[in-house]
């Protein structure tokens, strides 16, 4: 069968085109179970999602239920709750993203000088990625920012700052959301960028101090744009995780006080499952989805530009 | 004591852990030389080289540049430019801003840098490659950033690091000739480091040889090349290196093979030596050592015959007109000027 293929081929490139055909549609074959698996996944709730968004789904009042076209976008549009969490989502994102970068890229900096104990370093950096939002929520709602026992609150009344009701005032509680989700995911921008700079060339540092370029000069001039991918890579990962951040907010705040805690996720999580008002609990989270491939959008294209 | 670029080590030292990888080392660089430190590889060069820049500190000793002690400047301060054997470029930069980034750290404005960038690249022949990336070049084409880069500032010194061990054997030849034209028309001193003999005798105004960390000789690469002052020197200067033959020595002849040699030597007495014959010195003689030809080398114009002369191995220059062949017998001796000869056991020339 080979031979006659080969004969019947047109010379030259002709069986290099026929060969590559022939893997293509062996690959196909390979990854169609997973397409398949995974557009059951994903593409078929997601359209699912878009469907119910389009319903009025209340299980509070199940009489009022059927086809509403856009309306609940329309509703959506006019909610003051619903901007007021995007804002949040916004904020909560924006800040944590870059101080987990900028957090993370100094961490890396230092432990790069470090000559001994790196290894250990990177072993505790490395913990509180692989807790469960969940459980880092606990932990800091009793450990870390209990009223007089938590840790933090303990070093705010010696450093004469006073016991501060860390979860209870809106700004302190979004402060503290911040930090917690900057606590956690730090290390994991800390990694990468540790990677990424270990493996920048040590001569071409050798060469910039003979090029009389200061330290500073170094980082500005050749680190930081020899570390621009890695960087915008941490961002965008960093950014979709913020913006569908759950667990250790609903843990720690629930959204509180009031809603100054409450991004868009948990704003639809609540409408959805607490209001059980489903189809507007959709309608939110088409818009997060929209938010989200906007955002990431914009960043891959930042990323490709230059 | 005034001058640009004149160098003195004074019994440099460096150690890595309990590794001794320079044991005191001390030589002059003048004001415009081209100096050479040659040696086979891991011996110390590179990090004599490195302890110059300041890129390394030395465990002992001291570093003069100009007549200034500079042990403990920063490499930034020292006013050094230098090429590394892995060119080093900055891999984001354009080869224009690679050019640029010394005179931009100096401080130099816009107006004076973008013609000094050209002035540096059309002299070593890149002026069309400005726009790119070192990653779009061939290894030839970053070597001579990394030499535009280098030479754009007016350093007091230039050091370049096995600057040619990456190009193949062509380009090695042209870019040789065109360093040296280099350095005479920037008149700049040059210290240039190199396993490769041959790099150093064609370039160096002077050379020193390394050998595990010391210098075993400093001089002219003809001095060198006439007189060997050790055993490691004759066997590594050359090509092929000469031959060091065990032999006994009696007032003035030495005995090989059964065959008496003479030698200028003006030595009494009688003693064992280590003989040294270079491969081109050793000449056809009816009166001569009868030697078998074990194999035969052609390079073109010349061939290279290996000798067996009573069971130690003779390795011969002959030219193309010459060539026995493989199987003959011939009879060789060299002149007595040409006989160097070597203390066995100090391995220090006599
Ligand atoms: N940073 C270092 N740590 C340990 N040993 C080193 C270091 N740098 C150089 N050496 C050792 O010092 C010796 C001399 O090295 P080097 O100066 O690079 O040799 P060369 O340039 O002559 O080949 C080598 O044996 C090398 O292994
Ligand atoms: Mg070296």
């Amino acid at each position: 069968m080979t031979t006659t293929d080969i004969a019947s081929a047109p010379v030259g490139g002709g069986y290099d085109r026929l060969l590559a055909r022939r893997e293509r549609r062996f690959a196909s074959a390979l990854l169609a179970p997973a397409f398949v698996a995974l557009t059951a996944t994903t593409t078929f709730p997601l359209l699912y999602l878009v469907w119910t968004s389009a319903h009025r789904v209340d299980l509070a009042m199940p009489f009022t239920n059927g086809y509403v076209g856009l309306e609940n976008y329309a509703v959506l549009l006019a909610d003051d709750r619903f901007w007021s969490s995007l804002l949040v989502s916004l904020v909560y994102t924006g800040s944590t993203v870059v101080l987990q970068v900028v957090i993370g890229l100094a961490l890396a900096l230092l432990v790069m000088d470090m000559k001994r104990g790196q290894g250990w370093f990177r072993l505790i950096a490395i913990l509180p990625v692989v807790l469960s939002p969940a459980v880092v929520g606990m932990i800091w709602r009793t450990f870390m920012l209990a009223p007089e026992f938590g840790i933090i609150d303990f070093l705010a009344i010696n450093a004469g700052l006073g016991s501060q009701n860390w979860l209870g005032e809106p700004k302190l509680a979004m402060l503290s959301v911040i930090a917690i989700h900057t606590w956690q995911w730090t290390p994991f921008a800390f990694m990468v960028l540790l990677a990424s700079l270990a493996s920048l060339p040590d001569d071409i540092y050798e060469a910039a101090r003979l090029d009389r370029a200061s330290a500073w000069q170094r980082f500005y001039r050749i680190t930081l744009p020899l570390l621009r991918p890695a960087i915008v890579m941490v961002i965008i990962m960093r950014t979709m995780v913020a913006l569908t951040a759950f667990a250790a907010i609903f843990t720690v705040t629930a959204g509180g006080p009031g809603t100054a805690t409450e991004i868009l996720n948990l704003y639809a999580y609540r409408k959805s499952f607490t209001e059980l008002s489903f189809g507007y609990g959709s309608a939110l989270a088409v818009a997060l989805l929209i938010v989200t491939v906007l955002i990431s959008g914009v960043l891959f294209a930042l990323r490709r530009a230059k | 004591m005034s001058g640009r670029g004149q160098v003195s080590f004074r019994n440099i030292a460096r150690t890595y852990g309990n590794f001794a990888a320079l044991k005191g080392v001390d030589f002059d660089i003048r004001e415009g030389e081209f100096f050479a430190l040659l040696g086979p590889s891991g011996s110390g060069k590179s990090t004599t080289l490195r302890i110059l820049a300041g890129l390394d500190a030395p465990t002992a000793g001291q570093v003069l540049i100009d007549g200034q002690d500079v042990t403990a400047v920063d490499a930034r301060d020292r006013d050094i430019a230098m090429v590394f054997q892995s060119y080093a470029l900055y891999p984001h930069m354009t080869v224009a801003q690679n050019i640029a980034f010394p005179l931009e750290m100096s401080g130099h404005s816009k107006a004076e840098i973008g013609p000094a960038v050209h002035d540096a690249a059309r002299k070593v022949k890149i002026e069309h490659l400005l726009d790119r990336k070192p990653g779009q070049l061939s290894g030839g084409q970053q070597q001579r950033v990394a030499l535009a880069r280098a030479i754009v500032r007016k350093a007091k010194l230039f050091l370049l690091d096995e600057p040619l061990s990456n190009l193949d054997a062509k380009l090695r030849l042209e870019t040789r000739a065109e360093l040296k034209k280099l350095q005479r028309a920037l008149g700049v001193t040059a210290v240039y480091v190199t396993h490769d003999q041959e790099e150093a005798m064609t370039l160096a105004d002077r050379m020193a040889v390394f050998m595990g960390g010391e210098i075993q000789q400093i001089g002219t690469p003809a001095e060198v090349f006439a007189k060997p002052n050790s055993i490691d020197i004759a066997g590594f200067i050359g090509n092929p290196p000469m031959n060091l033959i065990p032999a006994r020595y009696v007032d003035g002849d030495v005995t090989i093979g059964g065959h008496r040699l003479k030698t200028d030597s003006t030595l009494t007495g009688e003693r064992d030596v280590v003989v040294g014959l270079r491969p081109g010195a050793l000449r056809a003689a009816s009166d001569g050592v009868p030697a078998r030809v074990d194999l035969i080398e052609d390079l073109g114009d010349t061939a290279i015959l290996d000798l067996d002369c009573a069971g130690t191995l003779l390795r011969m220059r002959v030219s193309d007109i010459e060539i026995p062949n493989e199987g003959d017998t011939i009879k060789v001796t060299a002149r007595p000027q040409d006989v160097h000869l070597f203390d066995p056991a100090t391995k220090a020339r006599l």
